[in-house]
Formats: C-alpha cells, structure tokens, sequence
C-alpha cells in the first residue's frame, strides 16, 4: 500500500484524524523545507564528508587522558620528538610500506573503538573485552617519556600514555608453565591494503619472555602525548619495550597469550638473520645492510648527521640483567 | 599523431622530461616542506628510485626497437637513449651523494662501506660512471665501434647489481625491483627469441621451394 504524502497543508487535519500515522500540523514539515530536503542532505552530507579530510586533530576527538608524568621515566635534559613527526612517520606495514602511508590510509573509517581484547593462553584469569573496560581494570594511566630506536638506525622520544604491561601481566594471572608472552595484533584485510598483500604472514605477531614482560619497563600504551593513540600510532592499545628494537612493540593489539614455547614473531620469521627474537638495541651487533652504532634522530634537522646508539637503548640498568651470561651477538 | 611524435623526437623534450622529474620528487619537496619527518632519507629513497626506474627505462629501449622496428613511437624515443642514460648515472650519484649526507659523518660513511648491500650499489654505480663518461661520439671514435658497444653491454651487469641492490633495500619486499626484472626480462626474452627466429628463417627463405621469389632481407 503506498502511504499517501499530504502535502496541502489548508486541509483541516480532522480529515484523516482516525488513521494511526496521523499528524497534527505542527509536526508536518513545511512544504518549502519538503521540497528543499535534498538541498540539506547535500550540504550536510558535503559538511560530513568535508570532516572526513580534515587531519585527525582537527575533528572533534577524544578527550585527553589526564594522567601525569611517572618521574622516574622523565628522561632529563632529552628532547621529545615533536607530536606531528611521531604521528606522521610511522612503520605500521599493514597500511603501506612507505612511513607518510598510515596516516593516512589509516584513517579512511577504520574503526579503532570498540576494540575487544583477548587475554589468553596459560593463565588463571583469561578475558575478552573492550579496550576501554581493560583500561579501568588495569589503569590508572601514566605518562613515561621512552627513547625509541628503529631497527633502520632512526630514533624518537616519545611521551607515552599507558600502564606497565606487569600489572597486566598480574590481572591475569599466568600458570607456572608459562615461559613467555605472545602478541598478535588485529587481522582485517578488508580494511587494510597492507594485509591484503602474501608478502608477510600477517597477523603481525611478536613475543617476550616473561621475565621481561614483568621488567618495570615493559609498558601498554593506549595514547601519546596525553591523547589517545592515533591510528597510524597503534590505536588503541600497543605495546612499547623501549630497550628493543621498534618493530617489538606491536601496534594494534588484539590477543595477549600466555604460551610455554618461544612464539614465532613476524620479521623473525620473514628475515630470521636480520631481525632476531630478542632484538635488543644493541650497537655492537650490526644489521647485515647497515651498523646500529649511530642512528639519525628525527626532527634534529637535515645536516645533523648520526647520534651513537646506546646499549640497551641506554637502559642497560633496567635490563641488562635480564641478559646476564647471554651471548648477545648470537642471541641478537 | 603526427605533431606528437614529432615533439617526443625532440632532445628538448627528453631532456625535460628527465631533469623534470628530479624537480618534481627532489627539488619541489623540498621549497614546500613535502619531504616529512626524516627529509634525508626521502631523498636518498626518491633519487635511488629515480635511477633505477631510468637506467630501466634506457635498458627497454634497444629490446623494444628489435621488436617494434617499424613503430614511428619507438623509434623516436630510441633517439634518446644516450640522454635516458646519462640521467640514469646522474641520479645515481646524487642518490650516492644523499646517502653520504645521511650517514653524516666519516666514521659513519666508512662503517656503511663494510656492508656488501652498499658495495653491490656502489659497484653498480661505478660502472653506470664509466658508461657516462664515455656516452659521446669522440669516446665510440677512439674505442671503435665494436669495443664500444662490448664496453657498453656492461649495463646489463649494473642493471642486475642495482636491481639486487634495491630488491634487498626493503625489509622483506622488493616491489619496485620485482616490476623492473619482469618488465626487462620479459623484453630481454622477447628479443633474443625474435632475433633467434629470424636468424632461424633467413636460410630457410634462401632455400625456399619458391625459389627466386624471395627476396633479401
């Protein structure tokens, strides 16, 4: 049947009184904006899709953390790498192999929230739920400046926002027989140009041994710079262990297993010479294509040449124990 | 048709065509602040692949004549190939210059000599400059014409060097070089067969049962 549209607004309305979808006048649209709708939803769809180009910041986003600075992870008298590099360069291969890639492929409506999170394997405690209830349950959040060392011999200082993966650790309680950490990050090649390519054995996965999974160090961050974590950056949980080479800290993280065997990692598995399991920064133990002695920091300026690479990314009194009697050039 | 092949015959226009692309990836970027958040790098990147795609470029041209020797459009631009050439070595330095800058400093630059992926380009390289170096009339004079072209046939060897050089570049992809060695080898295959074939069909034609109908080739 096909629902007869009044648009004679002199009739008396009694006409029809008795009909269920009657009206009364005042909740008629008036014939002028009637036969202007397609006007509105152009200009409103254009304003939608105008806001969809603006960069991420711009639009209306999600609140600040409102955390504060844990002092111990200060890092004094070291320059943090400016907001729009740390957001604008970024390895994140699932969106495209060049760095100026994630940023924006990444925000083309793929959607970081809800995010469930899977905490698995040999614990006690396992979980899957949101991003944002994992939070309230591990939280509080803070904030820790990180040095962070690519494997290609580039450096940032980050100000993370997030809590120390330990406490995650503790939350679910893993069995005794549990002798390392896996991560795998999210599988969605819908959305993702990256992971539609045999290139790489996607889901990117990477793995700790527990012993540094509990470091002080080892840490989950679910924003940067006091925001929640952009896309391009991980959104909306990843994890960050500053002593190792980038590629370790997984982006996107939807599973956290607990497994008895060394998981095997993505460019462990891809280039097994090239990037190992433990991949700490070490300048002593070169790339085959290049040294780690030096690295170029982002944002130092065109003409600033290379800086020395720490050992242990310079936290050899965090970690260094960890490796005690380890032959780190084999175990690299 | 016409008018387009005419224009494409022009020195000039090969010659813009080349230096414009270095303008647009290398020069432009850098007035309007397009090279993001590690410049150098972006250089380095753009300008190896400005070389690579141009040494591939000059190496498709004489496959392509043997294939298509009447095509007006391949024969206009094979008239470029000494220019195509050259700007392949030119972009190659500057990519060698950029990778000095980017290292920074000596100690830097003399600990990426020790690495055999830097050495494959640089050796690559090396011949590309001995190749500029004697892309002029006098040079083919002085050489002869045989030697030339023996000494010219190592193009091929730095192409392969350099397509190695930026196939394991990447970590874990080679897209770039996987293209290039397809397009090149298919075009390598496709005129060594022909030629072949012909060499094949020129006895056969002298010999042919319709005798003095055939005519040379």
């Amino acid at each position: 049947m096909e629902r007869p549209i009044s648009v004679d607004t002199q009739k008396p309305h009694t006409r029809c009184a008795h009909y269920e979808w009657d009206l009364p006048d005042s909740a008629v649209t008036p014939v002028a904006h009637y036969l202007r709708r397609r006007e509105f939803l152009r200009v409103f769809g254009l304003g939608l899709a105008a806001s969809a180009l603006l960069p991420p910041g711009v639009r209306a986003g999600p609140p600040e953390l409102n955390d504060s600075l844990n002092p111990s992870y200060k890092l004094d008298g070291v320059k943090l790498t400016p907001e729009d590099l740390v957001t604008t360069y970024n390895n994140f291969y699932e969106w495209g192999l060049a760095k100026d890639q994630p940023k924006d492929l990444a925000n083309r409506g793929w959607k970081t929230r809800p995010w469930p999170v899977e905490i698995g394997g040999l614990c006690v405690n396992p979980h899957k739920l949101d991003i944002d209830e994992l939070i309230r349950l591990v939280g509080p959040v803070e904030r820790r400046n990180y040095r962070h060392r690519c494997v290609e011999a580039w450096s940032m200082v980050i100000p993370w926002d997030g809590f120390p993966l330990a406490r995650l650790v503790d939350f679910a309680k893993p069995k005794p027989e549990a002798k390392y950490v896996k991560f795998t990050s999210f599988y969605d090649p819908a959305n993702c140009p990256g992971q539609r390519s045999n290139d790489f054995p996607w889901p990117y996965t990477e793995g700790l041994t527990m012993e540094e999974a509990r470091n002080e160090l080892a840490f989950i961050a679910v924003g940067l710079y006091g925001k929640p974590l952009r896309n391009q950056n991980g959104a909306p949980i990843r994890l960050v262990v500053p002593w190792k080479y980038g590629f370790k800290s997984v982006k996107s993280l939807a599973k956290i297993e607990f497994v008895a065997e060394q998981p095997g990692t993505l460019w462990n598995q891809l280039a097994p010479n090239e990037y190992g399991f433990y991949a700490n920064v070490n300048p002593n133990v070169d790339h085959p294509r290049w040294s780690q002695k030096s690295e170029r920091v982002i944002g130092a300026g065109f003409f600033s040449g290379k800086q020395p690479t720490l050992m242990f990314n310079g936290y050899e009194k965090q970690v260094a124990h960890l490796y005690a009697g380890m032959d780190l050039r084999k175990n690299f | 048709m016409n008018l387009v092949l005419k224009v494409l015959e022009k020195k000039i226009f090969a010659l813009a065509v080349l230096v414009g692309v270095g303008i647009w990836l290398l020069v432009i970027p850098v007035f309007i602040g397009a090279l993001g958040a590690n410049p150098l790098e972006k250089l380095l990147h753009q300008s190896g692949e400005i070389a690579i795609w141009t040494l591939g470029a000059v190496l498709s041209l004489s496959p392509l004549r043997v294939l298509f020797p009447r095509s007006r459009l391949v024969n206009a631009l094979n008239r470029h190939r000494r220019i195509v050439g050259v700007s392949a070595c030119v972009y190659g330095l500057m990519h060698f210059g950029f990778h000095l800058l980017y290292e920074g400093d000596a100690q830097a630059i003399a600990r990426s000599f020790s690495k055999p992926f830097i050495w494959v380009g640089l050796a690559g390289l090396s011949i590309l400059v001995i190749l500029a170096l004697t892309s002029n009339n006098l040079s083919i004079r002085k050489l002869g014409g045989r030697n030339w072209k023996r000494l010219h046939r190592l193009a091929y060897l730095a192409a392969a060097l350099l397509i190695y050089h930026q196939a394991i570049a990447g970590k874990g992809h080679w897209q770039i070089a996987r293209w290039l060695l397809l397009a090149l080898a298919s075009l390598q295959i496709a005129r060594v067969t022909k030629t072949a074939l012909m060499k094949l069909r020129r006895p056969s034609r002298t010999m042919s049962i319709f005798g003095a109908a055939t005519s040379p080739p």
